[in-house]
């Protein structure tokens, strides 16, 4: 402390500020400033991007024969998923970054001990994770959504110079798949939010979200008895299977609407699971 | 205005807080002294709503704090100088939390300016050292200029002008008319800033009383003389009701004899003296007193007794 800030504190130590009630769009403001404010947050949103496009853009010239799989005999494998599954073979990777980002934006401020401070400030609490999901759809969800039509676009012109099947926007379900696909990445974030502020902990969260969530159905279904296949298509992957025509792992699926039900009802399930604890638990 | 009411709070089996009853009041610095474990931190927290009490109710301003609709401008706390993300700047950590109650670059600015960080401002708060984080802990409770301050521990970690530099922002803050709370297991440190202390001791509040009745609580007042002619002294002081001992050569503690009297009778008898002086016990001392029992850990050392 140097003598002219003494002085100058010694008149009127905290200065004249006034504060203003704290409202629900104000709590939304300071999550939105804690986003913006983390570097991960800008590499991760550039990451995303450039897993979905260039992924997708990748699997469409390997499917078109423009570039050939190390020892492999030129289109291959891609070929069977499809020109929609292929163009979109970067969304199974950006689901799992867009979860893990889920999980720690849920579970960050509980492992630093930030949360104290924020629920100092906004001891109603509730606010704070409304703010903490709407911030996260907020940044998360345009650059998915661009990145899934984008690659949609510039993936069918790779595969039709290559001469390999197409389908077009305005074709049955391909929108709906496009879109349900960004859906899928999204919402996935927001259960990985919703567990991750139920755990508290960063590393079991996303085991939780990535384990049970993506890959644990994924695994029932291929190894259970088709008789269980009425239970497991509720799973939340399963679900949303159903509306992102990803459902190469054969196993009964719902239709697209009942999916995309079931799939939201996860979701509110999860942040309902949420909010509870975060009113209730001591912080 | 801080009330706490009938305050009880366990965790599992164990009672942090057990039925505790006191008022802060605005206009002093408020002293909370415990040792480790007494329940201080408990306390705070759940006047801040971080906690919810098992039984009893803490209320600030008349209400409890959730119910509050401008929380920062309230009730500005420190509870832990780590409450902070490590990935983020000190301005970032401000401006976030600025948001809430709609402050922004200004007001950020001038909080960081005034806790001393206005040249680390752009820096990771991960890589402040103790004393900084602690600044910026400062800053985040002050930030909405509240009615209300509680700090829990706020010199740890400083170094003696950040000391210096809390202990007058808090007399200030008093002496504007806020509500000032201060824990402390240091018992040297509240004895310079606190005008009141609330004592607790494994949950119980123990003592409840301004700072000068704390220190008459405890009996021990002495006199320090300092003299070659200690023997002679020694024999013209003696009488019932006095208690002279010696450590050293040529120094004596009196206790029973006012240190005016004591510099009278050495000048009748031409003694010369080196030093002649009034020791008021230290808070240290009543402190120790009065929570002999009620430490949670003790050391080993002061199991002697109780070792085979």
């Amino acid at each position: 402390m140097s003598a002219t800030e003494s002085t100058a504190t010694a008149q009127n130590p905290l200065g004249s500020v006034v504060g203003h009630p704290t409202t629900m769009l104000r709590v939304l403001n300071s999550e939105w400033v804690k986003t913006r404010t983390l570097r991960s947050t800008w590499i991760t949103l550039a990451s995303i991007l450039l897993v979905i496009v260039a992924l997708g853009v990748i699997s469409a010239m390997v499917a078109s024969g423009d570039i050939s799989p190390q020892g492999g005999p030129g289109p291959g494998r891609a070929r069977s998923l499809g020109p929609l599954a292929t163009v979109l073979s970067g969304a199974n990777l950006a689901v799992l970054i867009v979860a893990v980002m889920g999980s720690i934006a849920g579970a960050r401020e509980f492992s630093t001990g930030m949360i104290r401070t924020t629920f100092s400030a906004v001891p109603k609490r509730l606010p704070v994770l409304w703010g903490k999901l709407i911030a996260f759809t907020a940044v998360y969800a345009p650059v998915v959504v661009i990145g899934v039509i984008a690659v949609f676009f510039l993936g069918m012109r790779v595969l039709d110079a290559g001469g390999a099947a197409t389908v077009n926007w305005s074709d049955d379900g391909v929108a709906r798949s496009v879109l349900g696909t960004a859906y899928y990445i999204v919402g996935l974030g927001l259960i990985g939010l919703a567990i991750g502020v139920l755990l508290r902990s960063t590393a079991a969260s996303i085991g939780v979200v990535i384990g049970a969530v993506i890959f644990l159905p994924a695994l029932a279904t291929a190894l259970l008895p088709s008789s269980w296949d009425e239970v497991l298509k509720y799973l939340p992957s399963n679900a949303a299977n159903a509306f992102t025509g990803n459902g190469q792992l054969g196993g009964a699926l719902l239709t697209p609407g009942i999916g995309f039900a079931v799939f939201t009802a996860w979701i509110v399930l999860a942040i309902v699971g949420a909010a509870v604890v975060v009113v209730r638990r001591d912080a | 205005m801080i009330e706490v009411q009938d305050l009880t709070k366990q965790y599992g089996d164990v009672t942090a807080v057990d039925g505790i009853t006191f008022t802060v009041r605005p206009g002093i610095v408020t002293g909370f002294l415990g040792p480790n474990g007494a329940g201080k931190s408990t306390t705070m927290r759940t006047i801040l709503g971080l906690d919810r009490p098992t039984s009893g109710t803490a209320t600030v301003n008349g209400r409890p704090f959730r119910d509050s609709r401008t929380p920062l401008t309230e009730l500005g706390a420190m509870l832990e100088a780590k409450a902070v993300d490590k990935g983020r700047s000190a301005r970032n950590h401000l401006l976030a939390v600025g948001a809430t109650i709609g402050v922004g670059r200004t007001r950020v600015d001038e909080i960081l300016d005034m806790v001393g960080l206005a040249d680390v401002a752009k820096k990771n708060a991960g890589g402040f050292s103790l004393g900084m984080g602690q600044r910026l802990g400062i800053a985040t409770a002050l930030i909405g200029n509240p009615g209300v301050v509680m700090l829990d521990e706020p010199v740890n970690g400083l170094d003696p002008d950040g000391i210096l530099w809390i202990r007058n922002l808090l007399k200030q803050l008093a002496a504007e008319g806020r509500t000032v709370f201060v824990s402390s297991h240091l018992m040297s440190e509240m004895e310079l800033t606190a005008e009141h202390l609330i004592v607790i001791g494994r949950g119980r509040i123990l003592a409840d009383v301004s700072m000068e009745g704390f220190i008459a609580m405890s009996s021990q007042h002495k006199v320090i003389v300092v003299s070659p002619d200690a023997g002679r002294l020694r024999e013209l002081l003696d009488g019932p009701d006095v208690t002279i001992t010696s450590t050293e050569p040529f120094r004596l503690e009196i206790d029973g004899i006012e240190s005016p009297r004591v510099g009278e009778v050495a000048a009748a008898n031409g003694l010369v003296l080196h030093q002649l002086s009034d020791i008021a016990p230290s808070l240290e001392e009543a402190f120790m007193e009065l929570t002999a029992d009620s430490v949670t850990f003790h050391g080993s050392v002061s199991h002697e007794g109780t070792a085979a």
